[in-house]
């Protein structure tokens, strides 16, 4: 029997969603070869040494690395200015927080995806969670640290892009790249669980697949987006 | 019930767009995200400046050879041009007299040919002098005037009414020849406000102008001259050489120059009192029989005078008059006689210190000769054969000219073809005894250089007509009445000039242009060629350049291919030795250390001490040069970062007695005039004398770097001249120095 | 491979300033802005007749230990194996100024127009190494004071002067040696004007506290995940398995 399907993202959010993706990858990949110094290398003097190989130098490397990161800033900033109600929808849901339910969420969660429903109740824990709604509360740290991070890691982008076109105090183009870099690598930790929350883990498997189809099963939404789904069948039966 | 999928659906606050996201979709999307990436960089390099690559400029570089014209040495250079421009000047490692370097000045010279200050057309004065209104004049025009002012002030006050001052310029062998054409006596230049003083006192003992063969020297006593900071090739690269190999210097100077900073020795003489100290040094050396007395029985005239001459100028009395202490003035006697031949005396360039000069120079030179050291390693040298001819020229006469030139026996030791321009100015204000009614300069700037501007300015109201050429608007430019815009060195094809680099080298060159004449600039020989032919002379000037540098090297036409290839062309003729067996150019034959001409004259034969004029509360005005600068060849954009106004040196323990503090600014006031300007306290100055460099405070606003910054010592210096040669004397100024008001 | 050096002799150096103009109009240095520099020590006229000052010419040291490159996160500037010239590649570059900071020598400045460090590279960009030219400054020395060459070569003038002279170098205070490549002949002064090596805070920041932190974080959540992963694999919860079918759930 076809499972019913509710309708979560549109086409412009999966686009903006992969997009970010796809910027981000390269955007770490050439950042980080762009690191070359015994004391900072952060994986080894091998992965700076292999980009400026295969981009033909360290310079081309740079130019590289600062358009696309323009380009995924400037993409970012005409959907906010186009899309100005869908963005403080999002921005709205994303930072509206209950941190008593929250919290519990999240230790909640933390435990059980690691030790398991047993390790739960080792705890003395139940296992059901706090109803969540269009994201859990996972999803929506993990939203506002890309998005303060991404405003950071652009702002001190410009800094460092503007700094040999216009600047004239160096400064604050040093303390940039040690903010950027910083910011880079907290969300980027933060990010190790976006992926396996998203692609890895069997129970989110339905939310990865809405990044393609736009879609979540209605039993997924009512079981891990309760919330929302509540407020959804609200309104369908409004429009009905 | 509305389907799922098909129809737009409200979601939690998110509308749909409606559109599938099809592939046409994702690809308008991936064109606009294209359209921003490719528009970034232009967007970028619009407001970016470029980066250098890092790499070498593409275009080919050529090189050339040419001789510096940054100041009078004119070392040999290596002008690399690109794209039409001179990029680098680098030293012609072939030159010997320069020891294959340039100086700051040399290398500043690319600032100086692309000067945007620099002169571009012929310009008339419009207002009164001095007020800066001009008109810009074709080049016919400006000659036809000259012409015609130069005719109208020949017919009224003859052809020595006009007079003429070339620079020390390769060219100016061209305006000598036009003013010896026209029929003027009266030729003056900056040299009489330099050199002139040395060379009367070494003529006048030895026969001949020196040079200094400072490399061979083991002992070399350095008085009134600054040769480690006024470049002197060869001689400052000389110094430091002969240093390493154990050559002592002793410095004497009221200031602590550079010389002074890296000298073995340098003692602060009361400014003035040189003479008392050569006239102790000579009694040491004569009282303890300590010179060689075979070399005197041959070579020196009038030893046994000068002996008894001197027996009373003790270095015990000298120490009174220069602060020297008398057991160093022994001490240096002895051990720079026990150094001699290769010892010396250095006879040093600018002497234009003193109403006495001659005579102190020349207490200089005797010293020399009691260390035997002429024409010897070491010591002072002859002039050696270079073979460069002077092409010969008829002269005319004028019935109608005066006897002689104006300054005529103004002074007992005029130098011919130099005269004294302070006599000749003072005549000129007086009218006697003949009017001179105009003037054309060329390549020298005496409204800067020359003691009481406002004596010149007094001057130029007698002058009908003043012509000047030069390369920027100086002061003199700016108070002339015609101006003519000259190329550079770097724009110019030179005939051919002989140098000598002391021992090093005796040497020939020329120049040939290495860019193209920027600007309506034209050079002295195509100036004096039209105004020949105005003037109804032309045959004078009817030859090419290449016929006046084939007449030139007539004697060494090997010359010419070594020019082509190095640059330069060496004579190997004889260094030392050159009147071994001649008699000197002295009435004595022999080196005169009593001049018999001078007693004939009245003039003391011997030097005698005269003490300086002292006055409470004065300070005496000393003034001089740096390594960076040309005497008022000042505004240049690169040099100026090294020193961007002339300060007034004080010890600190004078300011104290008038509470001036460092840095602040003070009036210098003399009998002539004053001037104001920031200053600075230096432990290295005599009590008793202040310094300014020369160079600075210009009157010409189209001088911007040097435009009222500090001060001129043009201003504030008196005219006093040499009693003998007429040379300026511009260290007679006392001054007095007191805190700005207001 | 060459190792360029100078070798000077600072004793006959006059401070004439031939070298500083010749290096400013060779390499375009700007207006207020030297490449290289005269240092010189105060005299101390109690010393009466004896009273004496030394001149020093200097520049970029060209270091072995250098630590203007130590300071450059990005390798922006960098010592050349091939020549041992420190060179800076300024489309590399994003002009943060750390560089200058660390040089104790004060070698670099910032180009006003261009906003990338400047400094001496021995006149390498500006293609007289590759004419067959010395360096301007060493070219256009009146006293022949400066000295350059390649020290790999033994019979350059570079080498000779260090085989034949006792030299010194002019070091760092605080105990740092960036081992510099401008050895003085003999003796010279004044030598207390070098600072000491300090890497400014910015990448001290990045260094010792950025860095480590950025490593604990990603490591952290990288071990967190693989424990997810793990139980995930090896003892997965029954209704993970259960949402891949499409039974309604059954809370």
């Amino acid at each position: 029997m076809s499972e019913k399907m509710i309708h979560r993202h549109t086409r412009l959010s999966i686009f903006m969603h992969w997009f970010n993706a796809f910027c981000w990858f390269a955007l770490l990949l050439t950042g980080l070869g762009l690191i070359k110094n015994e004391q900072l290398n952060p994986v080894g003097a091998w992965l700076p040494n292999l980009m400026r190989s295969l981009f033909g130098g360290g310079e081309t490397l740079l130019m590289v690395h600062q358009y696309l990161g323009l380009v995924w800033a400037g993409v970012f900033l005409a959907y906010v200015l186009f899309k100005r109600r869908e963005t403080w929808v999002f921005l709205k849901e994303v930072f509206t927080v209950s941190p008593a339910s929250d919290m519990l969420w999240l230790a909640k969660m933390n435990l059980k995806m690691t030790l398991g429903r047993k390790g739960l109740q080792r705890f003395g824990l139940t296992p059901d969670l706090p109803p969540q709604g269009f994201y859990n509360f996972g999803q929506k740290v993990f939203a506002q640290a890309s998005v303060v991070g991404g405003i950071v890691i652009v702002t001190t982008g410009l800094a460092m892009f503007f700094s040999t076109i216009s600047m004239d105090n160096p400064e604050p183009v040093a303390w940039s790249r040690v903010i950027h870099y910083l910011t880079v690598g907290l969300v980027f930790a933060g990010l190790l669980v976006h992926i396996y929350m998203a692609a890895i883990s069997r129970e989110e498997r339905p939310a990865f697949m809405s990044m393609f189809t736009g879609s979540v099963p209605e039993h997924y939404a009512r079981h891990h987006h309760p919330l929302w789904h509540a407020q959804v069948a609200t309104e369908k039966d409004k429009d009905d | 019930m509305k389907p799922a999928n098909d129809s737009p659906t409200r979601e939690h606050g998110m509308k749909t767009e409606g559109k599938t996201l099809s592939r046409r979709g994702f690809l308008q999307a991936s064109a606009a995200v294209a359209a921003t990436a490719a528009g970034v960089p232009a967007l970028r390099g619009y407001v970016s400046t470029a980066h250098a690559a890092g790499a070498a400029q593409q275009a080919p570089i050529t090189s050339h050879y040419t001789v510096c014209d940054m100041c009078f040495n004119r070392c040999g250079m290596i002008a690399r041009v690109q794209n039409g421009r001179v990029v680098k000047l680098d030293p012609n490692p072939k030159f010997l007299k320069s020891r294959g370097m340039i100086c700051a000045r040399g290398n500043a010279a690319v600032e100086h040919l692309y000067d945007p200050n620099r002169l571009k057309t012929p310009l008339l004065r419009k207002g009164a002098r001095g007020e800066g209104k001009w008109q810009q004049l074709t080049w016919e025009q400006a000659l036809d005037h000259a012409a015609e002012q130069f005719t109208r002030i020949a017919e009224k006050y003859t052809r020595c009414g006009v007079m003429f001052s070339p620079g020390s310029d390769m060219q100016s062998q061209f305006l000598i020849r036009f003013a010896e054409v026209f029929g003027s006596y009266n030729v003056t230049s900056h040299e009489t406000l330099c050199l002139l003083s040395k060379n009367r006192a070494y003529l006048d003992t030895f026969g001949e102008t020196p040079f200094a063969d400072v490399l061979y020297s083991k002992y070399i006593i350095i008085a009134g001259s600054n040769p480690l900071e006024a470049i002197i090739t060869p001689d400052t690269i000389d110094l430091m050489e002969a240093r390493k190999n154990g050559c002592k210097i002793v410095v004497l100077d009221p200031r602590y120059t550079k010389t002074a900073a890296l000298a073995d020795e340098w003692f602060a003489i009361r400014p003035g009192t040189d003479m008392a100290f050569f006239l102790a040094l000579t009694n040491v050396i004569t009282e303890e029989q300590l010179y060689d007395t075979a070399y005197a029985e041959k070579m020196l005239f009038g030893l046994q005078e000068y002996a008894a001459h001197v027996r009373q100028y003790t270095p015990e009395w000298a120490a009174g008059e220069c602060g020297i202490p008398a057991e160093d003035i022994r001490r240096i006697a002895r051990e720079i006689a026990a150094a001699a031949p290769a010892a010396m005396i250095y006879p040093g360039r600018r002497s234009s210190d003193y109403e006495d000069s001659t005579q102190i120079r020349r207490s200089m030179a005797i010293a020399n000769a009691l260390l035997s050291n002429w024409d010897r390693p070491g010591g002072i040298l002859a002039a050696r054969e270079v073979g460069v001819r002077a092409p010969y020229f008829d002269v005319p006469w004028y019935d109608d000219n005066p006897a002689d030139r104006i300054d005529h026996g103004m002074a007992p030791g005029l130098i011919h073809h130099e005269g004294s321009f302070k006599l000749m100015r003072d005549a000129i204000i007086k009218g006697e005894p003949y009017p001179i009614r105009g003037w054309f300069t060329f390549k020298t700037n005496f409204m800067q250089t020359a003691a009481n501007r406002n004596k010149t300015l007094e001057m130029l109201k007698h002058l009908d007509f003043v012509v000047n050429a030069d390369i920027v608007m100086s002061d003199t430019a700016w108070y002339s009445d015609l101006v003519l815009p000259s190329p550079s060195f770097l724009e110019r094809n030179d005939p051919v000039s002989a140098l000598q680099g002391s021992s090093a080298c005796a040497c020939a060159v020329w120049r040939d242009a290495v860019v193209p004449a920027m600007h309506e600039c034209r050079d002295m020989l195509w100036i004096c060629t039209e105004l020949s032919k105005r003037l109804g002379f032309p045959e004078s000037f009817n030859f090419t350049l290449d016929e006046y540098r084939k007449s030139q090297l007539e004697s060494i036409p090997e010359a010419f291919e070594a020019i082509k290839a190095d640059g330069v062309y060496y004579n190997p003729s004889k260094v030392y030795g050159i009147y071994f067996d001649s008699p000197l150019k002295t009435q004595a034959k022999k080196i005169e250390l009593f001049n018999q001409r001078y007693a004939h004259e009245g003039l003391d034969p011997m030097p005698v001490y005269k003490a300086p004029r002292r006055k409470e509360g004065a300070f005496r005005l000393v003034v001089g040069r740096t390594a960076f600068f040309t005497h008022s060849n000042t505004n240049n954009a690169l040099l100026i970062e090294f020193m961007d106004k002339n300060t007034l040196w004080m010890h600190p323990r004078s300011a104290a007695r008038q509470s001036l503090k460092d840095g602040e600014m003070v009036e210098v006031e003399s009998t002539v005039g004053k001037v104001t300007l920031a200053l600075r306290l230096f432990e290295g100055m005599e009590e008793e004398t202040v310094y300014m460099a020369t160079g600075f405070g210009a009157l010409s606003p189209r001088l911007p770097l040097v435009y009222n910054r500090g001060a001129s010592i043009a201003e504030v210096l008196e005219d006093h001249a040499d009693f003998i040669s007429g040379n300026m004397a511009m260290h007679e100024t006392l001054v007095t120095v007191t805190r700005r008001v207001g | 491979m060459k190792k360029y050096a100078m070798v000077i002799d600072s004793s006959v150096c006059i401070d004439c300033k031939a070298c500083m103009a010749s290096c400013k109009v060779q390499n375009n240095v700007p207006h207020g802005y030297w490449r290289n520099w005269i240092k010189h020590t105060i005299p101390d006229f109690s010393q009466g007749p004896l009273t004496r000052t030394h001149f020093q010419p200097g520049g970029c040291m060209q270091c072995d230990n250098p630590t203007c490159v130590q300071a450059c996160p990005s390798g922006a500037t960098y010592k050349d194996p091939q020549n041992g010239i420190v060179h800076v590649n300024e489309a590399l570059c994003i002009g943060c100024g750390n560089c200058i900071k660390a040089c104790p020598y004060g070698a670099r400045f910032r180009h006003p127009d261009k906003r990338v460090p400047d400094k001496c590279d021995f006149c390498f960009s500006s293609g007289r190494l590759e004419r067959g030219l010395l360096p301007a400054c060493v070219d256009t020395c009146p006293t022949k004071a400066r000295v350059f060459g390649d020290l790999n070569d033994p019979d350059s003038d570079a080498s000779r002067l260090l085989r034949d002279k006792p030299t010194v170098r002019v070091l760092a205070r605080g105990g740092i040696d960036t081992k510099p490549n401008m050895y003085y002949v003999a003796a010279t002064a004044p030598t207390d004007w070098v600072d000491e090596v300090e890497f400014p805070g910015a990448f001290t920041a990045l260094a010792s506290l950025v860095n480590p932190v950025v490593k604990v974080a990603v490591g952290l959540s990288a071990l967190g995940v693989a424990v997810m992963w793990a139980k995930q694999i090896f003892s997965p919860d029954k209704e993970e398995s259960e949402h891949e079918s499409s039974a309604p759930g059954k809370d």
